[in-house]
């Protein structure tokens, strides 16, 4: 198991857009991928997970992926962090 | 899931309605924490026993410290109010609108503990007041899968993503039965007992379907296709048909599932293209039903089969 702490840098925070651009990634891939924040684990190919999660700028988020694919997942998901979602 | 700490503000501002609170003198303390979910009267405190006083709790001043206050001399009085607000108080409440005099304000202001008044009886208040802040203190958490409420069970459906949850789900409401959350579900331990589940809210009455997008089920179906919160009374996992290997093909066997401590039956249901799973999910629903009226189809059918094959026997 793959675990990377992330920290949301983008100004508005994850909102309908980066959720869509995260789980679209997430989907791709076959390992389990579960997104924490303050404790609440949500599943990171479910749409209204990441929405539910309600992470503003600057909130810090644990990502966990397990699998057999899951090294590339999590490479391609922090540098989806690093872009910014691709906002900025 | 950690909670936050329970400040007087967020019991103030979440049930300023329920209890019809007013804020009448120390707002500055309204980021104070309330550590105890119950309510205290300090009467015994404010007649001289301070050898023990809760003063962890919400202090509810009702008719007996009132009238006891008011019998006192003014100097005595303020004294009273002097040691009660003295202690780390979350907040004191006057009930039945009883009006706390100059002195009673001006302790609490410059001890900047919130004073509130409510109109309604203390006994009443106390209930509700009990009520609300156990609720602030339950266990709670999140639990992945999707619930709706079938004939008054409130069904948790789990699977993984792509087996037909949300395809299941709209279904389910537009046989008339209702959503509670999609995908995600806030749990939460009512009474210890219950296991009562909820959605976020900023994605309640909203559900997304692969292909379409996010839906507004409650503009899309109406007021009775969504349901704020409703009980856990059964669990269905819905797998693909060749991952179900060992299935309790009778049904006598009940199953469960553990949520929060509470053991919660639970089905799993074999997927495979042509099986109408709304359907399925209603049965186990009604199924469901039967049982929490003490029925077991699977046992009495076994029983009666029992009974004519004794009565058949050869001699």
């Amino acid at each position: 198991m793959i675990v990377r702490d992330l920290v949301v840098t983008n100004k508005v925070g994850i909102h309908a857009r980066p959720a869509a651009m995260f789980v679209k990634i997430a989907s791709r891939y076959s390992c389990d991928i579960f997104l924490e924040k303050d404790g609440e684990k949500i599943n990171g190919k479910s749409i209204m997970g990441l929405l539910m999660l309600a992470a503003g700028p600057g909130s810090r988020l644990r990502m966990e992926a397990n699998g057999k694919d899951a090294a590339q997942a999590t490479a391609e998901i922090e540098d989806l962090f690093q872009r910014k979602f691709d906002e900025e | 899931m950690p909670r936050e700490p329970i400040t007087v503000d967020r019991f103030y501002h979440e049930h300023t309605n329920r209890l019809d609170l007013k804020l009448l003198a120390g707002a500055a303390g309204l980021n104070r924490i309330i550590r105890e979910p119950t309510v205290n009267r300090p009467g015994l405190m404010l007649a001289g026993h301070t050898k023990y006083f809760a003063k962890k709790r919400v202090q509810v001043m009702g008719h007996a410290e009132a009238t006891y206050l008011k019998a006192l001399p003014r100097e005595d009085r303020r004294q009273r109010y002097q040691l009660l607000f003295g202690y780390k108080l979350p907040c004191v409440v006057f009930c039945r609108n009883l009006p706390p005099d100059q002195d009673c304000l001006r302790a609490a202001e410059a001890q900047g503990i919130p004073l509130f008044q409510s109109s309604q009886i203390t006994m009443k208040f106390i209930n509700q007041a009990t009520l609300a802040l156990e609720m602030f203190f339950a266990p709670r958490g999140s639990e992945m899968g999707s619930m709706v409420e079938v004939h008054g069970i409130g069904v948790l459906i789990r699977g993984d993503s792509g087996i037909g949850k949300s395809e299941s789900i709209l279904a389910l409401i537009e046989r008339g039965y209702s959503l509670v959350s999609d995908d995600m579900t806030r749990v939460v331990l009512v009474d210890g007992r219950q296991v009562v589940g909820t959605s976020a809210e900023v994605t309640r009455n909203h559900m997304e379907i692969r292909g379409i997008g996010i839906v507004n089920v409650a503009a899309m179906f109406g007021a009775r296709s969504i349901r704020t919160e409703k009980r856990i009374d059964l669990v269905v996992t819905l797998k693909g048909w060749d991952d179900v290997k060992d299935i309790d093909r009778l049904g006598i066997q009940e199953e469960f599932q553990e949520i929060l401590g509470i053991k919660i039956p639970h089905m799993t249901i074999p997927v495979r293209p042509g099986r109408d799973l709304a359907r399925l999910i209603e049965v186990a629903a009604l199924q469901t039903k039967l049982r929490r009226l003490g029925h077991n189809p699977a046992r009495e059918l076994n029983e009666r089969l029992v009974a004519q094959m004794a009565s058949h026997r050869i001699a």
